[in-house]
């Protein structure tokens, strides 16, 4: 992710880019940089925090200009790589969020015609392009330069020809307008501008809007005319970094479809049915590979888990998964597994005493991790990056359905690599991962139901959560969830596990959270529920939206939207955090901050 | 082309105004209503009055209020332009904000009415602020004058040697935005405009200039005292339909639609709203507003009081020197106390601090949607929050937090 803002008014823009981007800073901050337009573009632009290019920034003139705040995704954290970008002449600005997937072709095409490039990013061709089309007129050019580009794109752009104009568009990432009084905004995110002005539009996909000072003009795809209403944004400023949520946890358990899109996009492609990574990994992953070992701790322990399950499923290779902190007291080191170190932070400490020790004896390693330049990515052969964004919330959420995604796209590839699923079977697989984003909405939008059946569970002391297969991972997930921020005692088991011990635990007050999928274990979930409930215990069902079935053995049914037999487990995921979270808010608890728990830990 | 130099007001309208909790819970301080106007209103009705034409109202909280009730200011035949100031950061700094809109002007604190006859003579003095005397100057920034020239402005002080006070309306020019860009932090971590201006002493005149009417309001009960004053200068007029055996004296303002049904005794100034159901039989009397869409029925009498739009007293309720917020309902029976046994001022709590409020007759201050139960009964003094459910047969006093439910 990253955050790209456009402000024009009577302000100072320096001063207002710099604090729009400030709130813009949980969408990436590794670096920075603005372009404010008096005669000629200036711009400043370094590696580092937005305090850091704040620092170092004169006081500049002009009252027009563009912002952009990194998590790098592609290409290294560079000063070059820093946006805005410049066209040849110097005259266009631009700031992009997204991926150009034709920019190698788009690059040599505009460098026979003599332009020449600065950074090796896909956004850089975006200013070149537009000036290549300029004909007096920015959003025209604009608007016909986009027409070439394949990918995903928010931009903002200006140029000094039309030095009282931003220029803004987007297809697939985000992009609002915040409309001030003399002023106007675009933004990645409401919160950017939100201590200006609380009025604000919403552009639509494929949409371009022009900005002035005086006034704003929506255009859609076929360049006419859209009118449309401005909405008031009821929070306060003093809440927007959390965009109006009351907790940093909501907030991210409601970014996760945009995660899972962040986690597909450039890496899948429907077209030529193919998976791609970086050079790095596909290298790593190009030399056979007879076994999987997987090394994390807390949740992505659990993300692990299921990627075990889903690996080998699909690849057919024996996959063992371990804690971070037990693997150099278990795991034989005579052969050279392929080693992935799954971490948010890529720095806590357990997985990287594992991650040397498999270096050590020889292994290959990957790392799966959310922050670029973290140590892990930075002492392993090859790292891929969830693309998440920042995650404040103590409680592992977006970050956890990220890595799983991660962990399912090379399973992807290395079943393709050793032939074991067929295209159809692979492109069936790229349908469904496409389908994901608008099925984790769908449970989104169901969180008021979730919130009731949270009463059942705010007075208990404890709960089980009961699954079979991929679904056991994924129950201990959702008993990790509700333990760590409600204070429940939680417990997950394999449901075919309860009666050979943790029935003695269960009580008629230990309500029982079952998660059932119409896969082939099924009828022995039913025959589990009904020994559950032949204990006296409350039954909350997590079942298929189209089962009838049922609402006959359990008392209460949390519907969640099927995809795939490896891929339901995510909309299952969201359920159960949105349950954890709704239940721990209804206790009164600190939510964000869980007693005796830190975001990363870095001590063994 | 609009021409550049023409006069322009600029309202401060920006402040939360937090001592006047909890009826700025929902809206900015500018925004309470005073004789069934916003008190930024009268600034901008006695402003116009005064010949201009141009505003700049500088808005922060809750601005979309101010902005939907004056819109462009077309009903008021003027033009108003809004600048938002985002975070509050002190009077300079909200003054600040519209240098690119202002040439030759006027500034008035928002919170404060200000007389018509003496936004005059500010607009004739260039460079020109103005001051009045009070009783308690220990509470505003007191001036220092030598002749019509200003010396110094203090700070808010204890011990004052002084009773002439910064009004909080000036008359400034370009040259005072070069001070406010050299303004520092006050003490209390905001840009003064009273920094900016003794700065400005150093290297230019300022006159001041004696205002004759002025009226600030600080705390809630104080618009009890603004309300009174408005009323008494304001001339009769009916709209609304009247039913026999009615009695109506003094000067009252009665909007459309508003029925005045039989047995109401109505004695002025009393101002009513449109859609208004008055009695039958109810006793309103002198110095009371009430806003649009309310209720006063059977067996209820209101005193001096400030009641906002929608909301009603509508069977067997006494309310006196009170102030009610929007959509709030009482039950029936239920009263307010507005005088002590001892008959001592009565005391009240504004966001947890105990306060004096010089007044022998105060009701309850009550924010908006509020709803009490059948004769429930409500302290002197007492101050009851935004959304409170006020529980049949309870007492109310001291400070009720918003959203509280009181059983």
């Amino acid at each position: 992710m990253c955050g790209i803002i456009g402000y024009t008014g009577f302000r100072d823009a320096d001063k207002v880019l710099i604090d729009c981007l400030k709130r813009l800073e949980y969408r990436g901050y590794d670096s920075a940089g603005i372009s404010v337009m008096f005669k000629e573009q200036q711009v400043f632009k370094d590696i580092g925090q937005i305090q850091d290019l704040e620092r170092m920034l004169p006081d500049l003139d002009g009252t027009i200009g563009i912002g952009h705040t990194r998590w790098a995704t592609h290409g290294g954290v560079t000063q070059m790589n820093a946006h805005p970008h410049l066209s040849t002449s110097g005259k266009i600005a631009v700031v992009h969020n997204g991926i150009i997937e034709n920019y190698t072709k788009i690059r040599e095409d505009l460098k026979q015609k003599g332009y020449t490039f600065a950074s090796e990013t896909d956004s850089e061709v975006l200013a070149h392009l537009i000036e290549d089309h300029y004909n007096g007129n920015l959003e025209k050019a604009v608007s016909t330069a986009l027409k070439k580009v394949k990918g995903y794109y928010a931009i903002v752009v200006t140029s000094t020809e039309e030095p009282d104009k931003v220029v803004g568009a987007r297809k697939s990432s985000p992009l609002v307008i915040g409309i001030g009084d003399n002023e106007n905004f675009l933004a990645s995110d409401i919160p950017a501008f939100l201590k200006y002005t609380n009025r604000v539009i919403y552009l639509d996909d494929g949409e371009l809007s022009v900005i002035t000072d005086k006034g704003v003009q929506i255009f859609n795809d076929k360049n006419k005319i859209v009118n449309r209403q401005e909405n008031l944004i009821e929070w306060d400023y003093k809440d927007a970094e959390k965009s109006g949520f009351p907790h940093f946890m909501l907030k991210e358990i409601f970014d996760q479809a945009e995660a899972a899109h962040q986690v597909i996009r450039g890496r899948v492609s429907e077209i030529d049915r193919n998976i791609t990574f970086d050079e790095n990994v596909e290298n790593l992953l190009a030399n056979g590979i007879d076994s999987i070992n997987i090394i994390a701790c807390g949740t992505s322990y659990y993300a692990g888990l299921v990627g075990k399950h889903m690996i080998e499923k699909l690849t057919g290779l024996p996959v063992t998964v371990e804690l971070g902190s037990e693997y150099r007291n278990y795991t034989t080191k005579n052969n050279t597994p392929l080693v992935i170190a799954v971490t948010q932070s890529g720095e806590t400490l357990d997985t990287l005493t594992s991650l040397k020790e498999a270096k050590n004896s020889g292994s290959r390693t990957l790392v799966v991790s959310n922050v670029t330049g973290s140590t892990a990515t930075r002492i392993s052969d090859a790292f891929i990056l969830t693309q998440s964004g920042p995650e404040i919330g103590v409680a592992a959420t977006k970050t956890f359905t990220s890595q799983i995604l991660v962990l399912f796209l090379l399973a992807l590839k290395i079943s393709k690599i050793k032939n074991t699923i067929g295209s159809d079977e692979l492109y069936n697989h790229i349908l469904h991962l496409k389908e994901l984003p608008r099925k984790i909405r769908q449970v989104l939008d169901s969180s008021d139901n979730i919130l009731e059946i949270a009463q059942q569970l705010k007075n208990t002391e404890s709960a089980f959560f009961i699954g079979r297969g991929i679904n056991y991972p994924v129950s201990l997930e959702g008993a990790l969830k509700l333990k760590e921020i409600s204070y429940i005692h939680a417990e997950g088991f394999a449901a075919g596990e309860l009666k050979h011990g943790p029935f003695a635990l269960l009580t008629e007050t230990t309500p029982v959270i079952a998660i059932v999928t119409k896969d082939s274990n099924y009828e022995k979930m039913l025959a589990n529920i009904g020994e559950v409930k032949a204990r006296g215990p409350l039954v909350i069902a997590i079942a298929e939206e189209d089962d009838t079935e049922i609402e006959k053995h359990a008392d209460y049914v949390l519907r969640f939207p099927p995809n795939s037999d490896l891929l339901s487990c995510i909309p299952i995921i969201v359920t159960l955090q949105l349950l954890a979270y709704h239940t721990a808010d209804l206790r009164e608890c600190p939510i964000d901050k869980p007693r005796n728990l830190a975001k990363s830990v870095t001590v063994e | 082309m609009e021409k550049k130099n023409r006069m322009k007001c600029i309202i401060l309208a920006a402040g939360e105004g937090k001592r006047m909790h909890p009826l700025t819970y929902t809206r900015p301080k500018v925004m309470l209503p005073i004789a069934n106007r916003p008190i930024l209103e009268w600034n901008l009705l006695n402003a116009k009055a005064a010949g201009i034409k141009n505003f700049v109202f500088v808005i922060g909280y809750k601005s979309e209020m101010v902005r939907n009730h004056f819109q462009n200011g077309k009903k008021w035949n003027i033009k108003i332009e809004y600048v938002n100031q985002g975070k509050a950061q002190g009077t300079a700094h909200a003054i600040g904000m519209t240098e690119k809109f202002v040439n030759d002007f006027i500034i008035l604190c928002g919170d404060t009415i200000f007389g018509k006859q003496d936004i005059k003579n500010i607009i004739q003095k260039k460079n020109s602020m103005g001051l009045v005397k009070v009783e308690n100057p220990e509470e505003y920034g007191i001036v220092e004058t030598q002749g019509k020239q200003i010396k110094k402005i203090y700070e808010k002080t204890p011990g004052p040697f002084t009773d002439v006070i910064n009004a909080g309306i000036y008359h400034f020019n370009k040259k005072i935005f070069d001070f406010i860009k050299k303004t520092k932090k006050s003490p209390r971590g905001e840009y003064e405009i009273t920094d900016s201006i003794n700065m400005m002493i150093k290297e230019h005149k300022i006159e001041g200039v004696q205002l004759k009417e002025w009226r600030d309001v600080i705390y809630p009960w104080h618009l009890l005292d603004a309300n009174e004053e408005i009323l008494k200068k304001l001339k009769s007029k009916n709209n609304g339909k009247q039913e026999k055996n009615t009695n109506l004296e003094g000067m009252i303002i009665i909007g459309k639609n508003t029925k005045i049904m039989s047995g109401s005794y109505i004695k002025g100034p009393v101002v009513i709203g449109d859609n208004c159901k008055i009695g039958p039989n109810c006793y309103i009397r002198s110095c009371t507003s009430i806003g649009d869409n309310c209720h006063v029925g059977n067996a209820c009498e209101i005193k001096n009081t400030i009641i906002m739009s929608n909301s009603n007293t509508p069977h067997q309720n006494y309310v006196g020197d009170s102030i009610i917020g929007e959509n709030c309902n009482f039950g029936a029976g239920s009263k307010v106390a507005n005088l002590r046994f001892d008959k001592k001022n009565i005391k009240t709590t504004v966001n947890g601090n105990k306060l004096d409020t010089k007044r022998r007759k105060l009701g309850v201050i009550m924010g908006d949607n509020v709803q009490t139960g059948i004769n429930s009964m409500m302290n002197t003094g007492s101050s009851i929050g935004n959304n409170c459910y006020i529980g049949l047969g309870t007492v109310v006093y001291g400070e009720v937090a918003p959203n509280a439910r009181i059983i």
